[in-house]
């Protein structure tokens, strides 16, 4: 598929800046698209459940967004460098960026050094294909940094907001350098309705980088895509496999429970799975594992809208994200949600 | 040798004047690993030495044909210097003739060479390390390809060696796991290299990837527990690396 396939128009100012939260609302009073079939329906997040039926199974990340964004001196005046993917203590995948609002390529080469706090940290390489990112290697654990100086990693739309704002109610494990956002509405409240709807949730974990892949690659399918630490357990496998087997239906919960999913299917089923992925959800490459996905709205041109295209084929994308923009929903992680599913609505 | 300071990690690399172990080479050396080099083409060895070098790394580049036990030992006695092994990375490897024969075609001495460089010489350096690596917790890792596997014409030669190289790192992964030795075989994938252009004389390889595309994998690879990948056979350019459960 060509890149400029995944274009679309968007009003600039279509952009949630702040979580509904801080002016007193609850994580659960934004929006809900509801893409069925072709067919679009307008709810609120708090109505999930109505959209859900008896033996389908919800599959959440219960991975935790960690303060991933750390200050540097270099030669090049004062950076940010964002952590994107940990290898171990002392070696990282990273983002160094000018600030929050602009991103790189840095003019850097391998064997440069920067000082992040106390620490000496070395670029070593260039991430092969995404000229953005590079591996890092520090003197000291990056762990002992992020806990003395790490910031949540935010970009230009928006302020930086304290750490609680993107802990979800199924955060768990710390380790992705941003939240998985599209569990943020869930409240204790909809978990509660999702329950008394028949529906289970289950776990994925997968340590999410850093979110703007922007493919710059001629087709979609040729983009290099960064690695993400990844689990499926047997419990969740099992679920899912049962939940096909019964007829129900398998709804992913955010983007990053769909590459875990995927990267653990095979035409036999989901099996269990630990390790590393870099998996990428294209339309070539098509979606297996899950028949629902509940997420927010994604930018052009990015490995998401490529993801979103596999699972809904590029015309559902277009005719989605054209009624959301005529409906005046907001995109990004404090943004409203869009719930696609296969097959015919429940009642209600 | 710059042998001042000990590193912390040593590895030793063959191969090491171009293509994968050129770039594996830099990606240790920048991590701190000081490195043990080797490869015949000594002028372009020197080259990488002293790139590493200038970036404050530690390196003995020692030129010279791992089937010689002599130069063996050499390679072994600079590790030794530094007092551990962590990494053995058998990358060194013999295409055959070039453009790559059919089995029928195929001599005699063409298959004893290749079965001398990618199977018995990978082999008798781990034998001479093994003290060395048991004393470090060291890794081993055996470049391999998919041609030991996938039955393609004219790489009968070079894949039946790759295809022993592998069932040896799967065995001394067995008898080496009580002396805390790991053993894996890594398939690096096609890549623009030499040896790619080799087996393919005259034709664009410009579609393959540099080597560089499989740095993500060897850091992860380095970053796994030895004894939870001990015995595998990874693919660097797999979409998913998995530890075995």
């Amino acid at each position: 598929m060509r890149t400029e396939t995944l274009t679309f128009e968007r009003p600039a100012d279509r952009v949630a800046h702040e979580p509904p939260e801080v002016r007193g609302r609850s994580r659960d009073d934004v929006r809900l698209l509801v893409t069925i079939g072709g067919e679009h329906r307008h709810a609120r997040f708090g109505d999930l459940a109505r959209f859900l039926r008896p033996g389908d199974l919800l599959v959440v990340n219960e991975s935790a967004a960690i303060p991933a964004s750390l200050p540097a001196a270099s030669r090049l005046g004062d950076i940010l460098v964002n952590l994107c993917t940990r290898f171990q203590d002392d070696l990282y995948v990273a983002e160094p960026r000018w600030s929050a609002g602009k991103q790189g390529p840095l003019p850097v080469k391998p064997g440069d050094d920067l000082r992040i706090g106390a620490a000496k940290v070395r670029l070593v390489a260039p991430y092969p294909g995404i000229p953005r990112l590079w591996f890092v290697h520090a003197d000291r654990p990056f762990g002992s940094l992020v806990e003395a100086l790490g910031r949540p990693i935010h970009y230009g739309y928006t302020d930086e907001w304290p750490m609680g704002v993107y802990e979800t109610l199924f955060s768990r494990a710390p380790g992705s350098a941003e939240m998985p956002s599209a569990s943020r509405p869930i409240t204790p409240n909809v978990r509660d309705a999702i329950a008394e709807a028949g529906v289970r949730i289950l776990p994925i974990l997968l340590h999410t980088g850093v979110s703007r892949l922007e493919i710059e690659s001629p087709t979609v399918e040729s983009q290099a895509m960064y690695p993400e630490p990844f689990a499926v357990s047997p419990e969740t496998a099992l679920a899912v496999n049962r939940t096909h087997a019964a007829g129900g239906r398998v709804i992913a919960v955010g983007t990053t429970v769909v590459r875990a999913l995927e990267s653990a299917w095979t035409p036999a089923g989901v099996r269990p799975v630990r390790g590393f992925t870099r998996l990428y959800v294209n339309p070539d490459r098509g979606v297996h594992a899950i028949d629902g996905l509940l997420t927010g709205f994604h930018d052009p041109v990015t490995s998401h809208m490529a993801l979103m295209a596999a699972f809904l084929g590029i015309d559902g994308v277009r005719s989605a994200y054209a009624e959301a923009v005529r409906g005046g929903y907001l995109w990004h992680e404090f943004g409203d949600s869009h719930l696609v599913l296969r097959g015919p609505p429940a009642a209600g | 040798m710059s042998g001042e300071a000990r590193p912390e990690r040593v590895a030793l690399i063959t191969g090491a004047s171009r293509g994968l172990g050129r770039v594996l080479a830099g990606f240790l050396a920048r991590q701190g690993y000081g490195l043990v080099l080797t490869a015949r083409g000594t002028s372009d060895l020197e080259a990488v030495a002293e790139e590493v070098r200038n970036e404050g790394a530690s390196v003995a580049a020692i030129g010279g044909d791992v089937r010689d036990a002599s130069h063996r030992q050499r390679l072994l006695e600079a590790a030794i210097a530094w007092g551990r092994l962590d990494l053995l990375v058998n990358n060194a490897s013999e295409l055959g003739d070039s453009p790559l024969p059919s089995l029928e075609k195929a001599s005699r001495e063409t298959f004893l060479r290749v079965l001398d460089a990618n199977l018995l010489a990978p082999i008798a350096l781990i034998q001479a390390a093994t003290p060395l690596l048991a004393r470090s917790g060291g890794l081993v890792v055996n470049i391999t390809s998919d041609a030991a596997v996938g039955g393609y014409p004219g790489w009968g030669v070079y894949g039946a060696s790759k295809a022993a190289l592998d069932l040896a790192s799967k065995t001394l992964a067995a008898e080496l796991r009580d002396r805390g030795v790991a053993v894996v075989s890594v398939d690096p994938g096609d890549m623009r290299t030499k040896m790619h252009q080799d087996a393919y004389p005259g034709q664009d390889i410009s579609d393959r990837p540099l080597p560089e595309v499989t740095l993500p994998f060897w850091a992860w690879l380095l970053a796994q527990p030895r004894m939870a990948v001990t015995g595998g056979r990874f693919q660097a350019q797999a979409a998913v690396w998995e530890v075995p459960t």
